[in-house]
């Protein structure tokens, strides 16, 4: 990743005294998730950060294996996967953790 | 010659045609001119006026050929019995082709007025008629007729004594003794039973059989007991199939002199009958050890003589079956070393490599020998040690053996060999029942490599991949893609990272980079995110990215895996300048000894904040590789003072210490094997949804038989887990039980 010569010329530019150890590079690696109180979907109960078990089951053969299956936060701050929420307010228009009227803070992008 | 119908005078005109007949049967010189006068005549009686005369022609035809044979008759018997057979086969020569021509003379009589009156060949072949009866009352074309005469003045009365002398021939060219009636004659006359019947047109074979091939074949298989029974005596079986193999071919060769063709394989099967499937006991006996030694030729045989009894195969075909099976244990029993993954798989194949090879050379690639291989290499992949206490490795070897070949490795193996290998690896995964585990282990070591960029080659990668898609379908698959997918994803980010920092005129004062991978999909254990205080150089860059990855996200959290990083650092205090490649911890630690040469384990492990288990692990990796040192033989966590080796030297500038990291530790796989069951359930749960979808309704145990043929592709899940799926499902209402039977769902939409 980029190029090294220009710490180097840096270094040289600024004419400090040289120290013992200077770090060159860093791969760092970091794991995304979303940001749920809780990892479950009371829904379906399966992991937010998998796909709900509807859109598991009709496993889409679009392109390596990824599923538009995302997260969406009410206002009351509980999660569900959005397929399960949308088929769920249906019935019951109120968050089923915590029975308040649902409507929807933010989705997950 | 004039065709109009005329007056004719019987007597006159049939004393003419009598005379040429006696003539065309014995086959003496007919004239043309003759033969063409008497063609007219037959004409002429036909269709003569005022009342045609065919069926008095007929009548004193089938008369005159009665007594010609009769005086035949008297003929052949005049030389006595041992000139008999011969006798007969001269007449019978000359009257088969006289009768041919005597059936031209009458063309018009045989079509005209026989076939006219005659059923249709239609009729006769799929009607209810029976030909014998057909024969009686019914005029014959004349051709027929002859034969008809011939069969019962001849046939009837010589039959059993001609068959007894062939039979005696024929027992003489057995025993390989001269011949005292012409081979020829003996032929031919076993042959006439067959052409006095040509004019049938069904069961035209059975005067033979009746009257020589029964008695032939019933005399033949005394003769094979007795053979057999004389071979039996040397109690050799080697020996015992080589005679018996020589002496059907010997039979079949007798039978294509003597015989007729349809009469072949009925005398091979009597050998067979006789020589083989009387004693299959006797040739069992030898089994074990022919196979146990791999004595090709003697299995050849085996198999060549017991193919043709029917079942007769399977005692060979188990034998063979045991014997692969067992080969296969010993070659992967007690495996030791670093390198039993590879030893394993090589091993493996070596064995299913010499038997399909073996299979195809002496077995033909006979489909019952090539479904033992297949039973017997199911059978030793999955076999569990310990008489089953302890679990099946193979996946977990086989893994390892396929991440030792993508590995970037310094050992000079060419990148189609690598490929050659992978290939081969291919033939062990299909036998491996538990293939879901094999992908948690495969998928492990594919995280690992991509990770720390030990990836030999990305084409290898992808075309390994779809491999296992080929062998298992897409969705086996499907969690190895969306790793490549996070990977390129990664590349795309870094990116528009590095434009956002240039646009925003911002100077990390490192060179960074990052993967950003999707939990989930990344089997990286429970990923124990441990306490880290980060040091200083770092801050910035892990700021300035959250702040660029929050701003495209959303919802996004964004957990750093520290023991996952890697640093490059520049070490400038030795002799000459070093680069290190060193994982963010053990950078931590080099990076606290810039204002100080001295530190004890305590002061260092408070300011990280690192726990005990990281710092000693890392520690232990830094004194090991000799740029720090220690005061104490053990590195104890408090205690210790480490200090900065000031006269490191190593011929290489680069390097990296990586002893820490790649190590599959026992708790690992133990993980592994336990993550597997979530999995199971999950995968089966996904199945029954999908199957539920698009029947709406099913039956208990249809629906357990469509799920089971579903998983069967990547595990071979019990009942009793489809069950408890089933259960968990109805709770979470995706199905329900219908209103009428309790073994009985319908889907909830
Ligand atoms: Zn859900
Ligand atoms: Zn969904
Ligand atoms: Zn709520």
């Amino acid at each position: 990743m980029a190029d090294e010569n220009e710490n180097e010329k840096m270094d040289n530019e600024n004419q400090k005294p040289e120290k013992m150890f200077t770090l060159k590079k860093w791969n760092a690696v970091a794991m995304w998730s979303w940001d749920v109180e809780c990892d479950t979907c009371a829904i379906c109960r399966v992991q937010v950060m998998d796909a709900c078990l509807r859109c598991q089951a009709e496993s889409k053969k679009d392109s390596y294996g990824k599923q538009d299956c995302v997260v969406v936060w009410g206002e009351c701050n509980h999660s569900f996967h959005y397929c399960c929420m949308s088929l769920w307010v249906k019935q019951n228009n109120r968050c089923p953790l915590c029975q308040q009227e649902w409507s929807i803070q933010r989705m997950g992008k | 010659m004039s065709l109009k119908p005329r007056q004719v005078d019987f007597v006159s005109t049939w004393e003419a045609i009598q005379e040429t007949i006696r003539g065309v049967i014995t086959l003496d010189h007919v004239p043309r001119t003759v033969w063409n006068d008497r063609f007219s005549d037959v004409y002429s009686l036909c269709v003569a006026h005022p009342e045609p005369l065919a069926d008095r022609l007929y009548t004193e035809t089938q008369q005159y050929l009665a007594d010609h044979t009769t005086q035949l008759l008297q003929k052949v018997q005049a030389d006595g019995e041992h000139n008999l057979v011969k006798n007969y086969f001269h007449v019978w020569s000359q009257y088969s082709v006289g009768s041919q021509y005597l059936h031209s003379l009458y063309l018009y009589l045989n079509q005209q007025h026989i076939r006219s009156q005659k059923m249709s060949d239609a009729e006769i072949i799929y009607g209810s008629a029976d030909p014998s009866t057909t024969n009686q009352g019914e005029q014959m074309e004349i051709g027929e007729l002859a034969l008809h005469v011939w069969t019962a003045n001849m046939i009837w009365p010589l039959g059993s004594r001609l068959v007894k002398l062939l039979l005696e021939a024929i027992e003489l060219d057995r025993a390989g003794q001269p011949p005292t009636i012409p081979l020829e004659a003996v032929r031919g006359t076993i042959l006439s039973f067959v052409e006095v019947q040509a004019y049938k047109k069904k069961a035209h074979l059975h005067l033979y059989i009746e009257l020589f091939e029964d008695p032939f074949l019933n005399d033949s298989g005394e003769h094979f007991k007795r053979d057999a029974a004389l071979l039996l005596q040397e109690k050799d079986v080697s020996m015992y199939m080589e005679r018996v193999k020589a002496k059907i071919e010997e039979e079949l060769f007798r039978a294509r002199r003597f015989l007729h063709a349809s009469s072949l394989p009925k005398v091979a099967h009597r050998c067979e009958l006789h020589m083989v499937a009387d004693h299959l006991q006797f040739l069992y006996s030898e089994c074990q050890n022919m196979v146990k030694y791999e004595k090709k030729k003697d299995l050849s045989n085996m198999y060549h003589l017991l193919k043709s009894v029917p079942n007769a195969l399977v005692v060979l075909v188990d034998t063979v079956f045991d014997h692969i099976k067992n080969q296969g244990l010993s070659a992967i029993h007690n495996l030791q070393g670093e390198s039993i993954h590879i030893n394993f798989v090589e091993n493996l194949l070596t064995v299913y490599k010499k038997y399909k090879e073996l299979i195809k050379e002496v077995f033909k690639s006979d489909q019952n020998f090539m479904g033992a291989l297949d039973k017997a290499c199911n059978s030793v992949i999955n076999h569990r040690p310990n008489d089953g206490r302890s679990p099946c490795r193979s996946p977990e070897l086989l893994a390892k053996y396929c991440d030792t070949l993508l590995k970037k490795s310094s050992k000079g193996i060419s990148e189609a060999e690598v490929d050659e290998k992978l290939s081969e690896s291919i033939i062990i995964f299909k036998y491996i029942d538990d293939k879901d585990v094999f992908q948690k282990f495969y998928s492990r070591s594919l995280a690992k490599r991509l990770i720390h960029q030990q990836t030999q080659s990305m084409d290898a990668e992808e075309s390994m991949i779809d491999r296992l898609k080929q062998a298992c379908g897409y969705e086996f698959t499907s969690k190895l893609h969306r790793m490549f997918t996070d990977m390129s994803v990664s590349t795309d980010l870094n990116n528009k990272f590095q434009a956002f920092i240039k646009q925003e005129d911002i100077d990390l004062g490192i060179n960074f980079g990052i993967y950003v991978l999707q939990a989930g999909a990344w089997p990286l254990g429970q990923a124990v995110v441990t306490p880290f205080a980060l040091p200083q150089q770092l801050e910035r860059s892990v700021q300035m990215f959250e702040t660029f990855y929050h701003n495209r996200f959303n919802g996004r959290k964004l957990t750093w895996l520290h023991h996952l990083c890697q640093a490059e650092l520049k070490l400038s205090y030795l002799r000459k300048p070093y680069v290190v490649t060193v994982q963010t911890f053990q950078m931590a630690i080099l990076l606290l000894f810039e204002k100080t040469d001295a530190l004890t384990c305590k002061e260092i492990r408070e300011t990280l904040q690192l726990n005990t288990d990281q710092f000693k692990r890392h520690a232990v990796s830094l004194v090991d590789s000799k740029l720090l040192l220690s005061d104490t033989e053990e590195i104890d966590e408090t205690e210790t003072t480490l200090r900065l080796n000031m006269d490191y030297s190593n011929k290489r500038t680069k390097f990296r210490i990586t002893a820490a990291i790649q190590k599959e530790t026992p708790h690992e796989v133990e993980q592994t094997m336990n993550s597997v069951e979530e999995d199971r359930k999950m995968y089966l749960q996904a199945a029954i949804v999908r199957i539920m979808k698009s029947r709406k309704v099913l039956k208990h145990n249809l629906l357990i038989q469509e799920v089971y043929a579903q998983s069967k592709v990547s595990f071979a899940p019990s009942v009793q887990l489809i069950k408890k799926c089933i259960e968990s499902l109805i709770d979470k209402q995706y199905i329900e039980r219908t209103p009428h039977s309790s073994e009985e769902y319908s889907y909830v939409a």
